[in-house]
């Protein structure tokens, strides 16, 4: 897929937009549409990610192809700069400054009537200190990614562009922020996050980018990008407490190309693993199946349309 | 969660900030950023060691003449003056560029020329005190007369003025801007400088002498401008340098 509609408006566009830097492509020819709510941006490391968020801000020009913030081009427009949060991948901030003064400043630079109350605001949202006099040069890795979310919040952006946020974050704080990004997405805001943790971006949602060498492998929803990927075959667990007997039936269901037994363990009973390349068909002929065999269904569970199957499918990994 | 997703102000903002406020933010942000202690204390001793100089100077012969008073301003303001603003105007965008941080500033809806001026003012700021008011206070223990201090005082204004823009302009163009900055000084304004009439006319330093020449009435090699000339032409070159600077860092690409 190198190119899809997301269906609402654009808040973000990229139209066939590439980048390279020498010899090297850091992204090619990249092309989608994302509306509001979170999107996550996914790829191994090395694939272009970043380098596509900085081009969406502005922050590098792509060198062939555009890319639209709301409609403006982040480079030539700067008023449009006012409706984008960014939290950049890079750690260093003025570090002369405490948490609060780096957020206020960020506030003033924008434009923001009151910039002292919307700094105290973005660090109260971020669950940091707004009267802590250290600065941040003190800080922890989790509370400096905290502090560059909190000045990324602080002009209640539009649009907010977020490169690997939760880096350095213990599980709790990674846990809040990933429900406010999500509360952020809910009231309109286009969210775009950056990461290569997998567990983390399916917290996020569904919605994804895959991006593999510098191209775009997919985007939409991951599970309806599984269902589109007929050459993959789909595995699906089937767990009864027969389960010689529904794998002899279930081995002449139409579309299954391999079965294989999965002892009892633990205390589990044993399980039916299944290769089929019509997931649908096999679901609707699996109960006849186990009617057939005398046997009882415990479990029928897809084993890889999860995102890290998917993620794999995708990068070839 | 319990905080408000709402921010406390109103929605309607303007589409860019005022630039008054958003000036005098920034040129904060960038003294205090590039003061660090060891630029301070480097340069600090430089200064003092000019005064130092005069003192030793002063107390070994004082009937100094004014000719050699007219050397010890121009040897500060041919090396210690560049010098000091170099290793402030290089880092002070310079050092947001290194490190990544300048996507804060530059991500903001702000013209790229505040940022550059504010660099500027910066690094202004910091040199006047920290180098001009020692070498002027030096050439007033050396010599009392009005010309010479005058002299001192205009032409390393200026000069400030012109090497803080070239220099705030090397720091944005340049990875390695020091020792670039370093090449100029030295090799470019000390050797270079002399060997023609357009090599000299390419080194602030020959302007910055025609200043001191002018208001002392001495002949300085390399100072053959008027006093007009002296002035005007350094600072269209900071000007310039600045336009120039300004434009670089709206079309450079930000880490």
């Amino acid at each position: 897929m190198s190119a899809a509609s997301i269906g609402e408006t654009p808040m973000i566009e990229a139209d066939h937009a590439s980048k390279w830097f020498g010899d090297v492509v850091a992204v090619s020819d990249v092309s989608f549409r994302i509306g509001p709510g979170v999107t996550a941006l996914l790829g191994p490391n090395g694939a272009g990610k970043s380098t596509l968020l900085r081009m969406l801000c502005g922050l590098t020009p792509p060198d062939r192809g555009a890319v639209r913030i709301l409609g403006a081009d982040p480079r030539r427009d700067i008023s449009v700069r006012g409706r984008i949060g960014i939290v950049p991948q890079q750690e260093a901030m003025f570090e002369a400054l405490t948490a609060f003064e780096f957020v206020r400043l960020a506030g003033l630079l924008h434009g923001v009537g009151d910039p002292a109350a919307a700094a105290r605001w973005a660090l109260d949202l971020v669950e940091l200190d707004h009267a802590d006099h250290r600065s941040t040069t003190t800080y922890s890795k989790g509370m400096k990614q905290r502090v560059k979310v909190a000045q990324a919040l602080v002009n209640d952006p539009a649009v907010m562009v977020l490169d690997e946020p939760l880096t350095g974050l213990d599980p709790r704080q990674r846990g809040h922020l990933i429900e406010l990004f999500g509360r952020l997405g809910e009231q309109g805001r286009c969210v775009i996050v950056s990461s290569h943790v997998l567990d983390e971006v399916e917290r996020f949602g569904s919605r994804v980018l895959v991006v593999a060498q510098g191209r775009l492998a997919a985007t939409g929803d991951f599970r309806a990008i599984r269902d589109l990927m007929d050459d993959r075959p789909h595995r699906i667990r089937v767990r009864t407490d027969r389960t010689r007997e529904v794998a002899t039936e279930l081995i002449s269901s139409p579309g299954v190309l391999a079965v294989r037994l999965e002892p009892a363990a633990g205390g589990r009973p044993g399980a039916v693993i299944v290769d089929t390349t019509d997931a649908p068909v096999f679901r609707r002929s699996v109960a006849a199946a186990a009617q057939r065999a005398d046997a009882t269904l415990l479990e029928v569970s897809p084993l890889d349309d999860d995102l890290d199957s998917v993620f794999r499918y995708l990068v070839g990994r | 969660m319990s905080t408000d997703l709402a921010p406390p102000r109103s929605p309607e903002r303007p589409p860019c900030p005022a630039l008054g406020p958003v000036f005098a933010a920034e040129y904060k942000l960038l003294l205090r950023s590039v003061c660090t202690r060891g630029r301070l204390i480097a340069i600090g001793m430089l200064a003092g060691l000019s005064v130092l100089t005069a003192l030793a100077v002063k107390l070994g012969d004082p009937y100094f003449t004014l000719d050699a008073g007219v050397d010890f301003v121009n040897g500060n303001i041919a090396t210690l003056i560049p010098v000091a603003v170099l290793v402030f105007g290089v880092a002070v965008l310079g050092d947001l560029i290194d490190d990544g941080s300048l996507v804060y500033l530059w991500l903001r809806p702000v013209p790229s020329w505040i940022h550059v001026v504010a660099a500027w003012a910066a690094t202004v700021t910091i040199v006047v005190p920290l180098v001009l008011a020692p070498v002027v206070g030096a050439t007033a223990i050396i010599d009392t007369s009005p010309e010479l201090i005058g002299g001192a005082a205009l032409g390393g204004l200026v000069a400030i003025i012109a090497y803080s823009a070239l220099f705030v302009t090397l720091g944005v163009r340049f990875k390695r801007a020091l020792p670039w900055g370093l090449v100029y000084i030295l090799i470019w304004e000390g050797f270079v400088a002399s060997a023609g009439k357009t090599a000299t006319r390419l080194a602030l330093r020959s302007y910055v002498r025609s200043i001191l020449g002018s208001m002392t009435d001495m002949h300085l090699k390399l100072g053959e401008f008027s006093l007009a000339v002296g002035i005007i032409v350094p600072l269209v070159v900071a000007a310039l340098a600045l336009l120039y600077t300004s434009r670089r860092l709206a079309k450079t690409d930000v880490a």
